[in-house]
């Protein structure tokens, strides 16, 4: 068995490649869920990566932390972009200016739509409950970033599956309220 | 935030959690006691547990985009820690360009001859096995002999400061694998491809080189549509028992077998040519397809010739494949179009054809002759002159006409068919000359029939002998070696 670092590289061009397919296939603005990228990952690279992956929730564990990776970067990236592309001075009287135009290095996260998330802030959270509870940080990103079940999470964290549904009801409290600046 | 307080404020909050609503304010006070920090932290994430709505609750939505343009992070690729401008004895690191199944690879100018070259540092644990050291050896010498434009010249291996390097030619281009998932390979472009594989799996067989795990992968198509086959004897490192035994994990889950690999190699037998041949097929097969055959299933092939070829390469019996690269390469450059080498070849496989046309007509025409002969001969000897003429005069007859019905109809099939009928045509060839030569005798004392049928045995055993091995040739179908 080949360590995450190595075998990363490895997902990570598995997940372009399967979404650079679906890029030709869907109209603009379809979004797909990390599930069912991961899990289309998987098929395709069990049939043709054989030995590297222990088992189906050890390329789950790093299909994860790929996403999660990803999905960062290109916020990051997108964030970065929109201060390049803002030089346009917004002056008060440009009222038709969106929101995120003024205040271009925010993403803009509607609350009412579940799963629209900062993602830059998210992660920065994660990394925070990571230095003192890895386990439960570990299974946000298994359950989020990965789309795994409880009782996926279960085995790849090596717990029982109760153990996780408090783990992950706690991680969502304090991930919440982290995000919200009240931490 | 400590682990330990942290601690703390789990157990408090997980126990509150199985208090009954209207009870937990009274609980979290007895059990936080004089502790109104505990307190205060173990309300709120109360709060914003009760507020949580669909907060997380469902995975990440990404858009395709973001994945397909996302690079890994730096640091990842940089495996045995060389970074740009790192000298590592006579080369220079430019940049890690990749990973291999077995190592990284990098950029590298090599300083002495100033050209660049793949470096691929291969695992420190070989250096320490000594029969998989000398294996590599030989393997690294074999590769570095093959001389041909499809495939990455090998130029050498060494060992510096405990690594053990290859180093190969450079290629600027995509892997086969990216070009076929950016979407369909137009029909020219894949013929093109398929017969540069070909060609660089000929050269590399004729020097005694089996690559062992061609894949798209393991093709580098570069610009011009040129397409070259890397990791030449070195392929078989990854599983240096040369067997694919499917894994069982401790689940008892198992993970699936390696697309490219024939039947016979994932059972753990030795793979050969024919092995490569297989990989070839399927490799074929997902240019025109787009996907893996086995994913793909039934499909229309947008080039049915094409297709054959890819079907017959890929036969689970390996003596039902393609025998050899030189036989692929033949097939392939009869399909091709449009090149003067292709012209040339079609030209000479139109004179093969029209002599095997020729053949079996004259062949049928030796009928009239051998009549009168059996007619002049008479009683038991001359039925059975004539029906033993007859028999090797029609079987050779037929067999001439399938084969030019299949290189008219299924020129994908005919290499295959040459070889199936090839000991029956020779029997019905040898059987002619020889009643022929036997009805001479008997007619002699009749009439001068015996000096056509003897004519006529001359020119079968010419045919046979010289004139259709070497029309065969000509048209591309025999290989040389």
């Amino acid at each position: 068995m080949k360590a995450h670092h190595e075998l990363m590289p490895l997902v990570y061009d598995e997940l372009r490649r399967i979404a650079a397919r679906y890029m030709g296939r869907e109209r603009p603005g379809q979004t797909l869920q990390a599930t069912g990228l991961v899990n289309e990952a998987f098929v395709r690279m069990a049939a043709e990566r054989t030995r590297e992956f222990q088992n189906r929730t050890h390329f789950l564990a790093i299909a994860a932390l790929s996403m999660r990776q990803i999905l960062v970067q290109r916020a990051r990236a997108k964030r970065a972009s929109k201060r390049d592309a803002g030089g346009h001075q917004v002056t008060l009287n440009d009222i038709s200016a969106p929101p995120s135009a003024i205040r271009p290095e925010f993403e803009r996260v509607d609350p009412d739509r579940p799963g629209d998330v900062d993602m830059l802030a998210l992660d920065e959270a994660l990394t925070r409950l990571a230095a003192f509870d890895p386990e439960a940080a570990q299974v946000v990103e298994l359950r989020y970033f990965g789309g795994l079940t409880v009782e996926e999470t279960a085995e790849a964290v090596g717990v029982s599956p109760a153990t996780v549904k408090r783990q992950w009801a706690m991680a969502r409290a304090w991930l919440k309220q982290a995000l919200e600046g009240l931490e | 935030m400590t682990p330990q307080r942290w601690s703390q404020i789990k157990a408090v909050f997980n126990g509150a959690l199985e208090q009954p609503p209207e009870a937990r304010g009274g609980w979290l006070r007895q059990e936080c006691g004089s502790d109104a920090a505990l307190l205060a932290d173990v309300e709120r994430l109360l709060r914003s547990f009760d507020s949580l709505g669909g907060f997380l609750d469902q995975p990440a939505q990404v858009e395709p985009e973001d994945v397909a343009l996302a690079v890994p992070p730096a640091g990842d690729i940089d495996g045995a820690g060389w970074r740009a401008g790192d000298r590592v004895g006579e080369y220079e690191i430019v940049r890690a360009i990749g990973r291999g199944g077995m190592g990284v690879v990098y950029l590298a100018t090599d300083r002495r001859l100033h050209r660049n070259v793949a470096l691929k540092s291969l695992p420190a644990s070989l250096a320490d096995n000594p029969e998989l050291r000398e294996r590599l050896k030989r393997e690294a010498r074999a590769a570095a002999t093959i001389t041909d434009p499809a495939v990455a010249t090998v130029y050498s291996l060494e060992e510096v400061e405990g690594h053990l390097l290859l180093a190969s030619e450079y290629l600027d281009g995509r892997t086969l694998r990216a070009v076929i998932d950016d979407g369909p390979i137009d029909v020219a472009t894949a013929r093109h491809i398929a017969l540069h594989v070909a060609r660089g799996l000929r050269a590399a067989h004729d020097a005694g080189v089996i690559h062992r795990d061609l894949k798209p992968e393991n093709i580098v198509v570069g610009t011009g549509g040129t397409a070259k086959i890397v990791d030449f004897g070195i392929a078989w490192l990854e599983h240096p028992t040369g067997t694919h035994h499917a894994k069982l994990t401790r689940e008892g889950a198992m993970i699936g077998t390696p697309a490219y690999m024939a039947p016979e190699q994932l059972m753990g037998g030795t793979p050969d040519a024919r092995t490569d041949i297989f990989a070839f097929g399927v490799i074929v097969a997902e240019m025109l397809s787009g996907r893996h055959p086995v994913v793909a299933g039934p499909i229309t092939p947008a080039e049915p010739a094409l297709q054959r070829v890819a079907d017959r390469a890929r036969e689970p019996d390996p003596g039902r494949r393609y025998a050899t690269a030189g036989e692929l390469v033949a097939v392939l450059e009869s399909l091709a179009t449009g090149t003067a080498d292709a012209v040339r070849v079609r030209s000479a496989r139109y004179w093969w054809e029209f002599h095997q046309g020729a053949a079996a007509v004259s062949y049928a025409v030796m009928l009239v002759p051998a009549w009168f002969a059996r007619g002049q001969i008479g009683g038991l000897e001359g039925r059975s002159f004539f029906v033993a003429t007859a028999v090797a005069a029609i079987a050779a007859s037929m067999l001439r006409l399938h084969l030019w019905f299949m290189s008219r109809q299924h020129a994908s099939e005919l290499a295959w068919a040459r070889r199936r009928s090839a000991p029956f045509i020779r029997l019905a060839d040898v059987m002619l000359v020889v009643s022929l030569v036997v009805g001479a005798g008997l007619v002699a004392a009749q009439s001068s029939l015996d000096v056509v049928l003897l004519a006529l045995a001359v020119g079968v055993a010419i045919t046979f002998a010289f004139i259709e091995p070497s029309t065969a040739r000509a048209a591309g179908l025999d290989n040389p070696s």
